[in-house]
């Protein structure tokens, strides 16, 4: 990691922790991405601001990779690929929007809400998906 | 009119969902790469760990945490008559289920909702599949929830 530099990853940190807390404080509700797209399913009545959030997210990352390069010299973001067959990426897709759902939470939502609230359920949430994540890519490889 | 249909509440929405997005972004969560290099701890010997995600999730851990108290001050929201917290308290086996299958897929692509959202902006191969699939896990699992629970209808996302 001879070219790590801390900012990128602590600035972006204190940008989704801002987010989180404003929309808390101004909305009372909780930044979890995967409650806020599970519940575009019926049966639920506040869809809008759900849609208009992920819609902002989109347009947020998009912005940022126009003027990330701008912002942060020598920061040369690479164009994401997904790892993997589709086999193996539908299979990722399903199990995280299955245990997302049953455990009612993911890492924005029990990561970083969650801890910041003290929640026991939370806790042991991230221990657990954090744990198992480390676990398949030990055994998996970072395919 | 409902407070969740007011300008000012939807242009919340909007604003925070920008600013999380960029977030996202600027960290490199986007890249399953980079998060990938951070779950793959036998790369520590090696220096081929990448601890980005740790700064991440501390950063926005400490900033929600003042958000959090400068909230409890409060009886209500500033645009919301209420406070949405989930409603279970218990850790039981839904959650640890839970937290067992997404760690496995998260394991294995790098990808959380967060960044599969933020991701639709730069359309790489095969995200449609992992959105698709992801879609169809959310449905599945919001009955496997109810049936867990005996029948009880699901709290809010926590």
């Amino acid at each position: 990691m001879d070219d790590f530099s801390v900012w990128p990853p602590l600035i972006g940190g204190l940008m989704i922790g801002l987010a989180s807390a404003t929309l808390w404080i101004a909305n009372g509700r909780i930044a979890g991405i995967s409650g806020l797209f599970g519940q575009l399913l019926p049966p639920t009545g506040t869809v809008w601001w759900r849609l208009i959030f992920l819609a902002a997210m989109i347009l947020g990352g998009l912005a940022a990779a126009s003027a990330v390069p701008a912002l942060f010299s020598g920061f040369q973001p690479q164009a994401p690929h997904l790892v993997g067959s589709p086999l193996w990426i539908a299979a990722a897709g399903l199990l995280v929007g299955l245990g997302t759902k049953i455990g009612n939470g993911c890492t924005s939502g029990h990561g970083v809400c969650g801890i910041a609230r003290l929640s026991k359920r939370s806790f042991a949430n991230v221990a657990i998906f954090f744990a198992v994540a480390i676990a398949t890519v030990a055994v998996t490889g970072v395919v | 009119m409902h407070p969740e249909h007011a300008p000012r509440y939807l242009a919340v929405a909007a604003v925070t969902g920008f600013i999380f997005g960029a977030g996202l972004f600027i960290a490199q969560m986007t890249n399953p790469l980079v998060v990938l290099r951070f779950l793959d701890f036998g790369a520590l010997p090696s220096g081929g760990w990448d601890p980005s995600l740790g700064f991440v999730i501390a950063g926005a851990i400490v900033v929600m945490a003042i958000g959090v108290r400068i909230a409890a001050r409060r009886s209500r929201p500033f645009f919301e008559r209420q406070f949405y917290l989930p409603e279970w308290t218990e850790i039981d086996r839904p959650l640890i289920l839970g937290g067992v299958l997404f760690g496995v897929g998260w394991g294995m692509s790098g990808i959380c909702p967060g960044p599969a959202i933020t991701l639709i902006g730069f359309m790489p191969e095969n995200l449609w599949i992992f959105l698709g699939m992801m879609f169809v896990g959310s449905f599945i699992g919001h009955h496997v929830l109810i049936a867990m629970s005996g029948g009880k209808a699901p709290a809010p996302a926590e």
